[in-house]
This record gives structure tokens, sequence and C-alpha cells, in this order.
């Protein structure tokens, strides 16, 4: 890839493939206001002009094309329930059923709890916690944007095909309404105006339109009769949405190797890469992508594509936090006559999961501290120490040795407060699985998205687990030999690392 | 000849493996003892012969002022056969590991050497390692020596020779493992490399000695180079197996002690240090609109608290009001069945009080059968031999029997 120089922006708008990466590891990116979207986005367009933006599949496929060639996808935990739980935030945000359910308008949470209540007939505590649960998984999943008790569709609803909004629409009239006493203190309409001060954060602003969104393949499935092109979209939604790496056998632009080849040109636009597991195939974070979105940082917004990011919201928070809690003990003086639901009970939990689209973003851009340690944890349990004991001989960072949970919680530094959270986060990314046996046995082992591990990845995993485990050993001090020996020939070729082109950093 | 382990007391079925593995410990043990042999054929054929020494002096220790005689010392390597047991007993007995409790003729009763068991002590451990530890302890020992005031200029320059000997043959067995083949280099490499803590203690214990005796320059300076070519060829040797391991075998060249103890004491920040460089995937399931519908349709309806049994649509409240329940109605009841039967008479055939069709035919019979077998009615039933078969009517068979009113 020839990059010119260091004309970051241009180089950055004409290469979508850190942009791809950054929002496959991040979840939606932050537009500032006028920039366009990367190729093969959708921006999603707010009233003040900024945005986000989401990649888009082609030829109008989505994920659920994976049900068609019977390959399962990423398990979603408590499906069930999170769906559900979606239907009753579509019921309450999708008003105007006359356009299109995204952006929708915001509903207070309270309102959504009720719907979801009325759904399913049941108004126990358990109920709630599992709503506010499910609430609070579609919110890191940005399905939906949860901010101080009020609930608006996410980005991520930006995304169904327009097809299928009249599916949509049919299950919103049929969804039961809520039974809300009549008398509420203070009325749905007045929740959603207090947290909503005059400096909005843009997630929760009403108005905001869906524009482009055609991925960007057409020069290379241009080229193809009309099978051979749906063979290569399907090889491409099964390999970066399966849950496991799909055979070769069952998809045609896997098994010749010159669809293969387009396969890779594909993926290759999007900062991905095929890995191959015998006769099996996944993608994965191309190396040099993967470097230079650690080194950037992943949290740290590139400059092109949002220059505005860190100032505004820090500086609209402060003052938007003031009238939101004012709101939320309003209403709880007023709920808690009738039976006790406040507000505020529901605010609590939903407030670990705080402040509006950036710190959404920064969340889930990178996992933290202690996510990345218990993930470390279940390496060595599951892996490392088997594969020393000899019990694991392949080269592969998925195991069937769970490590117990007891262990966990027992013999490590982790407190166990951060130690249930982090397990939680990981499961629902796919980075651990849990593995259930009898009462107490079972325990935790590596997640499906360990199959996305390039060689180069998975060495380097290899090679930094020896240098955190044994440091003073002779094998860390090859490897420390060894790396210093590359990084010099390297800079002697007089190029820096492919990794790190034409991107701000 | 045949070979000693077949007889081994395990049980185990003789493989090329146990073989080696055998033959890797006796390998040590030549080496360990080639100082003190005087034939290159002195030392054992068969790591079961050591096994032997060390159940007996684990005897020995159980016994304690008892000590112990011939048939108990037998008694206690009972699992072993007995020519290997009596060739042990005289090789001991003669080097003087196990001696008479008293030295006079006929001495029955036997103790055992204390120098020998730390003799065999030291074997194991350095079985384990290779000598590491031997040579971490060691270091220990001779830094507290040249610490001591005590210790003479001649005594430090006796250690820093000696130490400087041992590094440099340590050194050169790696150099020559890492030229020769990977599998050997695999096997005997993580035992002969040493940590960066014995290199720097060993660099301690040459700056203590240069310092207080500078005169021993010379000496030390060998002593350091002799410390660095031995890091070197660790390295070197740790280099090539982390280039051959590959992928799959690089994580067994660290113990699992080593893995445990990190994953138990290392703080959060350097265990999440780990995975700074890489790049995962957010969460981002798919809610297709359909699977949310199915969701909705599939979602788990209340059960209500007590279940109802199944009842008819149509309102029927039966024919329950109609029945009598009080005690005697039952008998009652089959008293007017048979009185309204036999009417004025005492006897009346079945054929004749039957009516012309099956189903009423069949209720009066099950009243009369009742009847017949409740004792305190005064009524019976009586059957003939006779059968009347007539197609024509009903019922097509019958067997002819009485109604009786008995007395």
């Amino acid at each position: 890839m020839s990059t010119t120089g260091n004309a970051g922006a241009t180089s950055q708008a004409a290469d979508g493939r850190l942009p791809h990466a950054r929002a496959r590891a991040g979840g939606p990116l932050w537009l500032g206001a006028g920039v366009a979207a990367p190729p093969g986005m959708v921006r999603l367009t707010w009233p003040d002009s900024t945005g986000q933006a989401l990649p888009v599949w082609p030829d109008g496929v989505t994920p659920s094309l994976l049900d068609e060639y019977q390959v399962a996808p990423v398990p979603v935990e408590r499906s069930g329930e999170s769906r559900r739980v979606l239907a009753a935030v579509l019921k309450c945000c999708w008003t105007d059923l006359s356009v299109d359910p995204w952006p929708g308008d915001p509903a207070p949470v309270e309102l959504v709890l009720d719907t979801y209540r009325a759904l399913i007939g049941r108004t126990d505590d358990l109920m709630r916690n599992w709503a506010i649960g499910a609430l609070r998984r579609l919110h890191e999943s940005a399905w939906i944007v949860m901010d101080d008790g009020v609930v608006v569709l996410g980005p991520r609803c930006a995304l169904w095909p327009v097809e299928s909004h009249a599916q949509l629409q049919e299950l919103v009239r049929r969804l039961p309404g809520p039974e809300r006493p009549e008398l509420t203190v203070v009325g749905d309409a007045d929740i959603v105006a207090a947290a909503r001060p005059a400096e909005l954060p843009p997630a929760l602003g009403v108005g905001g339109r869906a524009e482009g969104g055609v991925a960007e393949f057409e020069h290379l499935l241009g080229a193809y009769d009309e099978r051979r092109r749906a063979e290569l979209v399907a090889a491409f939604m099964a390999v970066e949405y399966a849950a496991e790496p799909v055979q070769e056998l069952r998809f045609a632009a896997l098994r010749d190797p010159a669809l293969r080849h387009t396969l890779g040109e594909m993926l290759a636009l999007r900062g991905r890469t095929l890995i191959q597991h015998r006769d099996r195939w996944t993608s994965g974070y191309d190396d040099a992508c993967a470097a230079a979105l650690t080194a950037t940082g992943p949290a740290g917004p590139s400059a092109a594509t949002n220059p505005s990011e860190t100032s505004t919201p820090t500086g609209t928070n402060p003052s938007e936090d003031r009238p939101a809690t004012d709101a939320g003990t309003d209403v709880d003086a007023g709920t808690g006559m009738d039976g006790g639901t406040g507000m505020d009970a529901g605010a609590a939990p939903l407030g670990q999961a705080p402040a509006p689209a950036h710190g959404m973003r920064a969340a889930s851009m990178r996992l933290g501290v202690s996510e990345r340690a218990v993930l470390t944890l279940v390496l060595v349990h599951s892996v490392a120490i088997p594969r020393a004991e000899g019990l694991l001989p392949e080269d592969s960072w998925l195991s069937p040795h769970p490590t117990p949970a007891d262990e966990l919680r027992r013999h490590t530094q982790l407190p166990i407060g951060e130690l249930e959270a982090a397990l939680r986060i990981l499961r629902h990314a796919g980075l651990l699985s849990q593995v259930k046996a009898g009462e107490e046995a079972g325990g935790y082992v590596p997640g499906p998205q360990f199959h996305r591990l390039t060689p180069a990845a998975r060495r380097r995993l290899q090679e930094e687990l020896i240098l955190a485990a044994g440091p003073n050993t002779p094998l860390a001090a090859a490897v420390r030999a060894r790396r210093s020996a590359k990084s010099n020939a390297s800079l002697s070729d007089g190029r820096g690392s492919p990794a790190v082109d034409g991107s701000p950093l | 000849m045949r070979s000693p382990t077949v007889e081994r007391v395990s049980d185990q079925p003789l493989t090329l493996d146990a073989v080696l593995t055998d033959e890797a410990v006796l390998s040590t043990y030549r080496r360990m003892f080639a100082a003190l042999a005087r034939d290159s054929g002195a030392v054992v054929d068969d790591p079961a012969l050591v096994d032997i020494a060390e159940t007996l002096f684990a005897a020995f220790a159980e016994a304690g002022e008892e000590w112990l005689t011939h048939e108990q010392m037998r008694f206690a390597c009972r699992a072993y056969p007995s020519d290997q047991f009596d060739n042990r007993l005289r090789v001991l007995k003669g080097l003087g590991a196990i001696r008479e409790v008293f030295p006079k003729p006929n001495q029955l009763r036997y103790r055992a050497s204390f120098t020998s068991v730390v003799g065999l002590m030291f074997i194991r451990r350095m079985m384990d390692d290779g000598g590491q530890s031997e040579m971490h302890r060691l270091l220990a020992l001779e830094d507290l020596n040249v610490a001591d005031p005590r210790t003479t200029m001649e005594e430090a320059w006796q250690s820093a020779v000696n130490l400087a000997r041992a590094f440099r043959l340590w050194a050169l067995e790696l150099i020559t493992l890492t030229t020769g083949t990977i599998e050997e280099l695999r096997e005997q490499a993580p035992k002969l490399w040493g940590t960066e803590e014995i290199a720097r203690r060993a660099q301690g214990l040459h700056g203590t000695i240069l310092t207080r005796w500078p005169e021993l320059d010379r000496v030390c300076t060998d002593l350091r180079a002799a410390i660095y070519a031995y890091s070197d060829a660790s390295r070197r040797a740790a280099g090539r197996l982390a280039d051959s391991a590959g992928t799959t075998r690089n994580l067994t060249l660290l113990p699992t002690e080593t893995w445990r103890t990190f994953a138990q004491t290392a703080s959060k920040e350097r265990l999440a240090a780990v995975l700074d460089g890489f790049v995962f995937d957010a969460p981002a399931p798919w809610h297709d609109p359909a699977a949310i519908a199915r969701a909705v349709d599939e979602a788990p309806r209340p059960a209500p608290a007590q279940p109802t049994p199944p009842r008819s649509n149509l309102p029927d409240p039966g024919p329950s009001d109609s029945l009598d329940s009080s005690p005697g109605a039952a008998i009652e009841r089959l008293r007017s069945v048979a009185e309204s039967l036999l009417g004025e008479k005492s006897r009346v055939a079945l054929a004749d009080v039957l009516g012309p069709d099956w189903p009423s035919a069949r209720r009066v019979l099950a009243d009369l059968t009742t009847v017949d077998l409740r004792p305190e009615l005064p009524y019976r039933l009586t059957w003939s031999d006779e059968l009347t078969i007539d197609p024509g009517r009903e019922p097509a068979w019958l067997s002819h029997g009485y109604l009786e009113r008995v007395p």
C-alpha cells in the first residue's frame, strides 16, 4: 500500500481500513461536524451536522444471512430477554410509525420497564433486574443509548433494512401498552425534557438522518456474476460474523482460490485478514491494522474523524448532569408513593454505564484494566498451565480446560466486585465463555474471539505472557533479543512499520 | 541377560520411554559419582537399586533405637526381588552406609549412616534440576563465607577458582547442547540454563571478593568471564529453543509453578499489561427484526397460581343431583330392581326378564350380579348348563339362568 506522505486527513478518508477496524473494535465512530463517513459506512447525522458512522454490509445483507447457511453467529447472552427489552424500547421510542425507527424519540427508562412488564406479564423485582441488565447490554452494544433515566434507539437500529420495517411496525402495534397509574406526578414528557437541557448531547437529540451507507466493494464484486457475487458476500459475512471458523467446503468463495483471493481483498479493505485453521476459515484484524490501532490507543480519537470530541462532551457534561439528577429525584418522590418503584432505584445501576456518547465509546473502545487482567488470568489457567503440563498440544488460544471461578475469586489480587463486573463484560464480548458443569464445577475458558488471532498475534500473545510471568528467565531474554533485532532490521529497511501509514497517530 | 526393568515392582509395561527415562537418570548418577568411582562400571545399572537404598534408610529412620535385623530389612524391601536386595545390602555394608550397631562378630542388628542419607537427599535434588538449586545454595553459602571476617584470602581465592571452574564447565555444556540436536536441547537445557538471579548472585560474590581482596584481581577476572560466558550460553540456548519451539511448545518451557505464582501474585496492572497490544471486537450482537418478533412471541407467559383441571365448555352439571348418596340407597335400589323383575313369583328365568336389546340387558345383568354377591339381600342367581344360540335374536348367545328369591 503506497500512501503518500503525512496528509493525514485525506489519506485517512481514502483508506477506510483503520476506521473500519476501529469501529469493529470499539463500536460506532464519532464524526466531527461536516466530516464525511469513511467509505463503506453509513453516516448518522445529527442536526448540528456531527454524526456517527457504522459499517454497512454489501448488497444489503445483514448478519442474519448466517441463518440461511445454518452457521451459528456469536451467541447473544440471554438473547430472548435482550430482544424483548429491545422490542419494549422500540415500542416506547418509535412513536411515529410512518418514518424510519431510527432515531425515534427519547423515552424514560421507567416507561420502557413498564412496557416490558406488560409484555411478559411479570412484575417482580427479578424481572426488573433482568430487564435492567438487558438494557445495559443493549447500551454496551450500541443498540440503545441510555443516559440519566432516558433511553433512545442506538445507532445500530439504523442498520435494520428498510424491508424489515413493516415487520417491526407490526410488532410495535401488537405489543401491549403499559398499564400505568394515571396519577404520575411527573409526566413522561417532562422527564425527557428535564433530561434534555439546552446543551444536548447529540446522542439524545431529536432528529437526525442516516446518509450514504453503500459497501465499498463494488470494484471487487462488479466483475462477478450474480451467483459468484452472492457466494462472495455469503463467505464474507460468514467469516466475519460466525462464532467459529466456518468450513471451507460449505462456502464456494472459500473453496475456490480465486474467489478466496477476492474475499481476502474485501476483508483487507476493512482492515481484516483471512485466518485458516486447517480446513476452516475465519477473519481477524490484519496485524498491521491492529498495531496501528493499539499505537494510536484505540480510545484516542483521531484528529481526522473527530476533532471536537475531546472538548465538547467534557464541556457539556458537568452542566448537563445537574438538571438530570434533579429530574431523577423528583420522580423518585412522586412514584415512591405508589408502590416504591422509584426512578432513582432504576437510575442507580444504570448510572454505572455513565455519560452519553463519549463515555460509551471510551468504555467499549478498549477493555479496562480489570477486564484485561481477568482475561490474562484465564489465559494462564486455561492455556498456559495445561500447555506447560503437556495437555494442550495445539497452536490455539482456545482450551477445553476451564479456569474455575473459585480460583479467580480466591487466589488472585483482584477485588471480587471488579472481578464479577469484568467477567460479565468479557462474556458479553465473546472473549470468555462460561462452562457449566454441576453446581460448583465449571468456570471460564477463552471465548470464540480467540479464533480470530492471526498466527503473528498468537505468537505475540505467547511472548507477552512469557515476558510477564518469567521476566528474568533466559526465555524472556531471548524474546527481548529477537524483538530488538527485528525492530532494528525494520528500521534499517528505511521504512517504518506498514501499520502506521497514513494514520495521524 | 534379563533386563533388570522387567522385574520392576511398579509393574509398568516396559516401554521405550521408560527405558529412556531410566537411562537419563542413570547417566546423571554416573556423572555425579564419576569422581568417586573406582572403575566405570561402579555405578548402579538400574534406578530401582537407588530406590532400595532409600527404602532401607526410611525403614531405619522409622525403627529408631530398635535398629533393624536382616529380616526386618528384607521385610522393608519385600517389594524388590531378593537378589537385588542382597546385592544392595552387600554394597551398602561394604561402603559403610549400613553398619553393625556394635562392631563385634555375630552382630544381628544394623544401623544406617547419617552421611549416606544426606548424600542421597543431595542426589535426589540434583536429579530434579540438574544442580541448579545446588548452585544457588552454594553461591549463598560462599557469599556468607567471604563476608565472614574470619575468612582468609587463601580461602576466598579457592572459592573464586572453584566457582569460575563450575561456571565455565556449565557454560561449555550448554554451548555443546545448543549446537546439538534440538530434542536433546529441549530435554536438557531447562535444567542447565540459569536464571538471571544466579548470574546476579555470582556477580555479587565476585564483587565482594574483589572489594575485600583487591589482590585477587586476576582470579576475579577469570570468574567474571566465566559468569558472562555462562549467561550468554543460557541466553543462546533459550533463543534457539524458543525459535524451534514455535507457537506451541514455548509455554511448556516455563514450569507450571511459575505460571501459578504469576497468576496469584501479579497485580492487576501487571496482568493487564499482557494484553496491551491486542485488539478485540466490541460486543456487536445482531438483533434481526424477525428474531425480535420471535423473542416477543416466545415470551414466557405468567403461569396462573392454581391451574384448574380441564372442564367441558358446555354447561353440564351431569346427573350428580339425582344420585342418592344416603348409606342404604344402593341396597334399596338393588332390592327394588330384583323385586320389579320377580314381581309376585319366587323364581324367574333370565331369558324372560332381559330386554330385547343388549345395552339394557347388560345393565340388568350387572345389577343382578351385584344382587347375587350381596349376602344381605334375599335373592340369588342360579345358572344351568343350557345354552341357546339364535342369530336372529338378541342376545344371540344366551346361557340360561334364574333369579330366585331365597327365604
